[in-house]
C-alpha cells in the first residue's frame, strides 16, 4: 500500500503528482441547504480531495462538521451546489451501482428477511444475471459475512453486528469499485466493533486490495487502523479540509502490536491535537 | 396464527360474558322501565330462534328469511366496499406519494368526506336509475374515506432510510413500489380498510331503508311496518355480531401483515 500511496497527492507539498488510477476526485465542492426561516446552510465549502483505486480513506471531525455530507456527494446522494465530484472517471450525478453504500443506522428494509435484502440489491444492480447467477452471488456474499445460516430471519431478529454484515453483504454483493461507509461502526460495542474492522480488511484483501474504501468516522483508532489517510475535517458550517494525515504504517496491521509503534503514536497525537486544539488545558 | 389463538385465553372469555351479561342487564332494566313496551331479552330469544330455525325460507318478494336477507346486504356491502377500495388505495397511493397529488386531492377529500350517505342516495338513484345499484354506490362513495386517508398517510411517512437504500441501489419505479411502499404502507392501509368496512356495515342499513327489496335493513323497516320489535331487536343484534366479525376478521388480517409484530 506504501507503493500506491506515493502515487498520491502528497498534501505536505501540494504539488500535483500524476495519479495513475484516480477513483475519486472532489473539486471544488460546495454544499448549502436552504434551511426554513434561516436563508441558506452551508454544510462544507470549497472541498478539493483526490482518492486513488484500492485506497482506504477516512474522514473524521466533530459532530455535525460535514463529513457525511461531504460523502453523500460521493454516492449522489447529495448534489452539490457547485463544484463537481468525480467517480471512476465520470461526474456523479446520481446514486449508481460502482459505488456501495453502507448506511448509518443499517436501513435493512425490516419486511425482508436477510437473503432477500441482499437478493434485491443484486437484482436491481444487476438485471442481466439469470436468476441461479444471483442466488450464487447472494450466497457468496452472505458466507463471506458468515450470515448465510441466518439467511431466512428478519433483521429485527440479529443483533447490531449482525445487521451491519448484513448491509456489507449487500453493499459488496453488487460489486461496486468504491465502497462508501457512514460510520457504519458507530452504533456496535467495542468488542463487536473490532472484530468488524477485521471482518472489512479481510473482504477488502479478498478483493486484492482493489476497493476504494472511503468511511466517515468519528473514531481516531479506527480511523487508524482502517486507513491509508484521514480527512480531518474542521467544525461547521461551512465546513474545509482542515488536515489529510497519512497512516505510515505497513500492512496488514495487527490491531496489538501496532499501538506500540512510535508511528502509531505519532499520528495518533497528531490527529488527536487536530480535533481538540480549541480544548487544550490552556485556554 | 398464534396471535388468533391468544386471543382465546380463559380470562378474556370470561370477560367477555361479564360483558354480554352487562348488556343483558341493561336491556331488561329498559324493558322494565318502558313496561314492556321495548320486548326483554327473553321475548326477543323467542322470535329470535324461530328466525333462525328456517332462515333461508322464501314466501314471495315481501317474505323471506333473515338468512337471505343478511346474504344479500352482505352481497352489496362486499361490492361497495371492494369497489370504494379499488378507488381509495390507488388514490392514497397517488396523493401520499405526491406533495401535488396531495394538494390537488386533499381538499376534494375533505369536502366529500362529511356528505351522509342520505345525501348520495337520490344522486345514485339518478345515476343508475335502480335502487340496488344506488345503495351500493352509497356504501362505496362512504366507506372509501379511511382507507383513502390511512393509505395517504402511510405512503406518506415511508422514513427516509428505507427510501435511502431504493436510491443506493437503483431500485426501477416497480420495485421500489413492491418491496418498499406497498410493505410499508400495508399496515396502515389495512387499518384504513377496517375502518372502512365498519362505515359499509353501518352504512347499508340506512341505504337498505330508503331502497327497499331484500336485506338487513329493509328487514328491520319491514319489521317496523309489521309492529314485531323482536325482529327489530333481532336484527340489531345480527348486524352487531355480524359488525364484530368483520372488526376480528381485519384485525387478523393487520396483525399479519405487519412486520413488525413479526
Amino acid at each position: 500500500m506504501k507503493a500506491n500511496n506515493e502515487l498520491l497527492i502528497d498534501d505536505s507539498s501540494s504539488f500535483h503528482k500524476i495519479v495513475t488510477e484516480k477513483s475519486i476526485d472532489i473539486k471544488n465542492v460546495t454544499v448549502s441547504f436552504k434551511s426554513k426561516g434561516k436563508g441558506v446552510f452551508t454544510a462544507v465549502k470549497d472541498i478539493n480531495l483526490e482518492i486513488g483505486k484500492g485506497e482506504i480513506v477516512s474522514i473524521i471531525g466533530h459532530s455535525g462538521c460535514g463529513k457525511s455530507t461531504l460523502m453523500n456527494t460521493i454516492s449522489g446522494m447529495v448534489s452539490p451546489s457547485s463544484g463537481e465530484v468525480i467517480a471512476n472517471n465520470k461526474v456523479v450525478t446520481g446514486p449508481g451501482p460502482d459505488r456501495g453504500i453502507v448506511f448509518q443506522n443499517y436501513s435493512l428494509l425490516p419486511w425482508l428477511t436477510v437473503y432477500k435484502n441482499v437478493f434485491e440489491a443484486v437484482d436491481s444492480v444487476l438485471p442481466h444475471l439469470s436468476k441461479a447467477e444471483k442466488i450464487e452471488l447472494v450466497e457468496k456474499n452472505l458466507n463471506m459475512v458468515n450470515l448465510w445460516e441466518h439467511k431466512d430471519k428478519l433483521p429485527s431478529q440479529l443483533s447490531g453486528g449482525m445487521k451491519q454484515r448484513v448491509a456489507i453483504a449487500r453493499a459488496f454483493s453488487i460489486n461496486p469499485s468504491i465502497l462508501l461507509l457512514d460510520e457504519p461502526f458507530g452504533a456496535l460495542d467495542a468488542l463487536t466493533k473490532g472484530s468488524m474492522h477485521i471482518e472489512l480488511l479481510k473482504l477488502w484483501n479478498l478483493d486484492n486490495r482493489n476497493k476504494t474504501i472511503v468511511m466517515v468516522t468519528h473514531d481516531i483508532e479506527e480511523a487508524i487502523f482502517l486507513s491509508d489517510r484521514v480527512v480531518v475535517m474542521n467544525n461547521g458550517p461551512a465546513a474545509t479540509i482542515k488536515e489529510i494525515v497519512d497512516i505510515p504504517l505497513a500492512r496488514p496491521r495487527n490491531k496489538k502490536d501496532i499501538i506500540h509503534l512510535p508511528e502509531y503514536i505519532e499520528v495518533h497525537d497528531r490527529l488527536l491535537n487536530l480535533l481538540f486544539d480549541k480544548f487544550s488545558i490552556e485556554d | 396464527m398464534k396471535n388468533i389463538l391468544s386471543k382465546y385465553s380463559p380470562a378474556g372469555t370470561l370477560y367477555f360474558i361479564g360483558s354480554m351479561l352487562i348488556l343483558l342487564a341493561i336491556w331488561q332494566l329498559v324493558t322494565f322501565v318502558t313496561k314492556a313496551e321495548i320486548p326483554g331479552p327473553l321475548a326477543t330469544w323467542a322470535v329470535f330462534s324461530e328466525m333462525l330455525a328456517d332462515p333461508f325460507y322464501d314466501y314471495g318478494p315481501n317474505d323471506k328469511g333473515i338468512g337471505i336477507q343478511l346474504w344479500s346486504s352482505l352481497k352489496r356491502v362486499f361490492i361497495g366496499f371492494s369497489l370504494g377500495s379499488l378507488v381509495a388505495i390507488p388514490l392514497g397511493l397517488i396523493m401520499g406519494s405526491s406533495k401535488i397529488g396531495m394538494k390537488l386531492l386533499n381538499p376534494i377529500v375533505q369536502i366529500l368526506r362529511p356528505v351522509s350517505p342520505l345525501a348520495w342516495f337520490p344522486l345514485g338513484l339518478l345515476a343508475f336509475k335502480a335502487s340496488d345499484q344506488a345503495t351500493i354506490f352509497i356504501i362505496m362513495i362512504t366507506s372509501l374515506w379511511p382507507t383513502l386517508i390511512n393509505t395517504a398517510f402511510g405512503v406518506s411517512t415511508i422514513p427516509a432510510d428505507h427510501k435511502n437504500v431504493g436510491k443506493a441501489f437503483g431500485f426501477s419505479r416497480w420495485k421500489y413500489i413492491t418491496k418498499i411502499l406497498i410493505p410499508f404502507s400495508l399496515p396502515h392501509i389495512i387499518t384504513g380498510l377496517r375502518l372502512s368496512i365498519g362505515i359499509a356495515w353501518v352504512v347499508i342499513v340506512a341505504g337498505e331503508m330508503l331502497s327497499g327489496g331484500v336485506g338487513i335493513g329493509f328487514f328491520v323497516w319491514d319489521s317496523w311496518n309489521g309492529l314485531s320489535l323482536e325482529k327489530i331487536l333481532s336484527a340489531i343484534l345480527i348486524i352487531g355480531i355480524v359488525g364484530l366479525l368483520f372488526d376480528k376478521i381485519f384485525n387478523v388480517l393487520q396483525k399479519t401483515f405487519s412486520y413488525e409484530s413479526k
